[in-house]
């Protein structure tokens, strides 16, 4: 694992109550018990460690947070040239 | 309505207040005892310009520590300040009470805990992060720890109160009028059981600032009545208080601690600032008409006491005005001259004094009194605290505006 998904792990840890040492990539977000609040925290701690803006709305299926993988690759996409541009679309 | 077709009446079953001289109910009591001021020195955020730099802060309280068993609310520790001492001063009333969570009929429970500001720390925090910092986003859980009804409702999910839930907002009367809504359903019958009371936790930078300009703060500390008074103190800090009907508190086998006889609210409808005597003073007199007592049956007042010049004036001749000859037999005192101005919560931290004052038969002092200013010539329990028998004790609580509310306990019924 690279240093992205080090990062998020470790925030998604932070934001758990009985937080696991067995979270990879293809952990389910819903595996995690994390709920709506508790995502909107990691995603501002997100945004705030990679300096980004993750396009997402607590009112919508978010398809992008459905694994733990899922979220890092969406980070690096928005970390890309690609991903700004995508942010603002 | 009780069998014989009259309100029913209301006990208290259980306390619990944080403050700056003590964050139990017994720490607190125990500062009271001792005459302990928590005035300190003002800090835990750049100071800047200001010129007050005093308050009474809560400097030992770990909300991790008292708040971790917390279950059914997930996010009590990520909530306001006010919030956590509101949590914790009704964890540990509740736990007094014996009423076990989540409570058996929820939806004959109400949870009405006030707050005269909500969380304005939270909210110069994001102001400062959008506004100073260029930050691009405020904390996700800023609005929720702003809501002056958070602390309401926190409490509320966790004991699982289903019925009437919901913030009081009368400045610095806010927890007396807390108090007295939650009295008046379970009167009425709406509901059997009431958490009641108020938490207020707003010292920062910009608060300091507004009072400051209010100019009515002092430089030097709290005391109340005395010659030299110059100005309040804030402080801060939550008291809360279980209701709950006679028979409800019977049936269940529940130590009553008092009996909250009597409820009197008033507004002067006149200046924001000038407090009149006759709201007061009418306050007061319909406390004691519905408790069905004579001035002359009041041992001990819980002064709103709060240090201003204008303030204790005019409560003493309120005093006058509604006791009579009796007013210079009455012992009188305000505790803010310990734990400060706590604000909206401020009645009921008072409510918990008035409480254990007839529990151990104790009057607490007002501290710092050497020399009464001639216009308080009452009796105000001054520096040293006294045996005094008190089967029945009024709490005064007058805000800005003019809103003035009373309580008045008496012993459990018979």
């Amino acid at each position: 694992m690279d240093d992205v998904a080090t990062k998020i792990i470790d925030i998604l840890r932070k934001h758990m109550k009985e937080p696991r040492d067995d979270i990879g990539l293809n952990t389910a977000l819903t595996d995690l018990k994390i709920e709506s609040l508790d995502l909107a925290m990691i995603v501002f701690d997100i945004e705030d460690s990679f300096g980004i803006e993750i396009p997402y709305n607590a009112n919508e299926e978010a398809a992008d947070f459905k694994t733990v993988g899922s979220v890092v690759d969406r980070v690096r996409e928005l970390m890309t040239g690609a991903g700004a541009a995508a942010a603002k679309a | 309505m009780t069998a014989s077709g009259g309100p029913r009446r209301v006990v208290v079953t259980g306390m619990g207040v944080v403050t700056p001289i003590g964050t139990t109910v017994a720490d607190f009591w125990a500062s009271c005892r001792a005459g302990r001021s928590g005035v300190s020195a003002l800090g835990g955020f750049p100071l800047e310009d200001l010129k007050i730099l005093i308050a009474a802060q809560i400097k030992d309280f770990d909300h991790r520590a008292r708040l971790k068993h917390f279950r059914r609310d997930k996010i009590i520790i990520h909530a306001d300040r006010y919030s956590w001492f509101a949590a914790a001063a009704a964890d540990e009333a509740i736990k007094q009470s014996g009423l076990e969570a989540p409570f058996k009929n929820p939806y004959r429970t109400a949870c009405i805990i006030g707050s005269g500001a909500g969380g304005l720390v939270t909210f110069e925090t994001a102001y400062r992060d959008l506004f100073i910092h260029n930050k691009r986003a405020t904390h996700p859980l800023t609005l929720l720890r702003i809501i002056g009804s958070s602390a309401a409702a926190h409490v509320g999910i966790e004991y699982g109160v289903k019925g009437p839930t919901f913030a009081t907002c009368s400045a610095c009367s806010t927890a007396a009028h807390a108090i007295g809504l939650g009295r008046d359903y379970i009167r009425t019958g709406l509901v059997d059981l009431a958490i009641v009371g108020a938490s207020e936790s707003v010292i920062n930078y910009g608060t300091m600032k507004a009072w400051q300009a209010m100019h009515v703060l002092s430089p030097e500390g709290c005391f109340p009545f005395a010659k030299k008074r110059n100005g309040t103190v804030l402080g801060e800090g939550a008291g809360i208080l279980v209701l709950e009907s006679e028979e409800h508190a019977r049936a269940r086998g529940a130590k009553v601690l008092a009996e909250l006889c009597g409820f009197g609210m008033t507004s002067d409808s006149k200046d924001m600032v000038n407090p009149d005597v006759e709201g007061p003073s009418e306050a007061m007199r319909l406390a004691l008409a519905e408790a069905r007592l004579s001035p002359s049956d009041i041992d001990y007042v819980n002064a709103h006491g709060t240090a201003t010049t204008i303030n204790d004036r005019n409560e003493t001749n309120a005093i006058k005005k509604v006791f009579g000859s009796h007013a210079g037999k009455l012992a009188i005192s305000s505790t803010k001259s310990m734990h400060a101005h706590p604000l909206g919560a401020g009645g009921a931290i008072e409510a918990v004094a008035s409480l254990k004052a007839m529990q151990e038969n104790w009057v607490p002092p007002t501290i710092g009194l050497d020399e009464p200013d001639p216009e308080c010539d009452l009796d105000y329990v001054p520096n040293v605290g006294r045996d005094r028998r008190v089967t029945y004790a009024m709490s005064n609580s007058f805000a800005f505006g003019g809103l003035n509310a009373v309580v008045v306990f008496g012993p459990p019924p018979a």
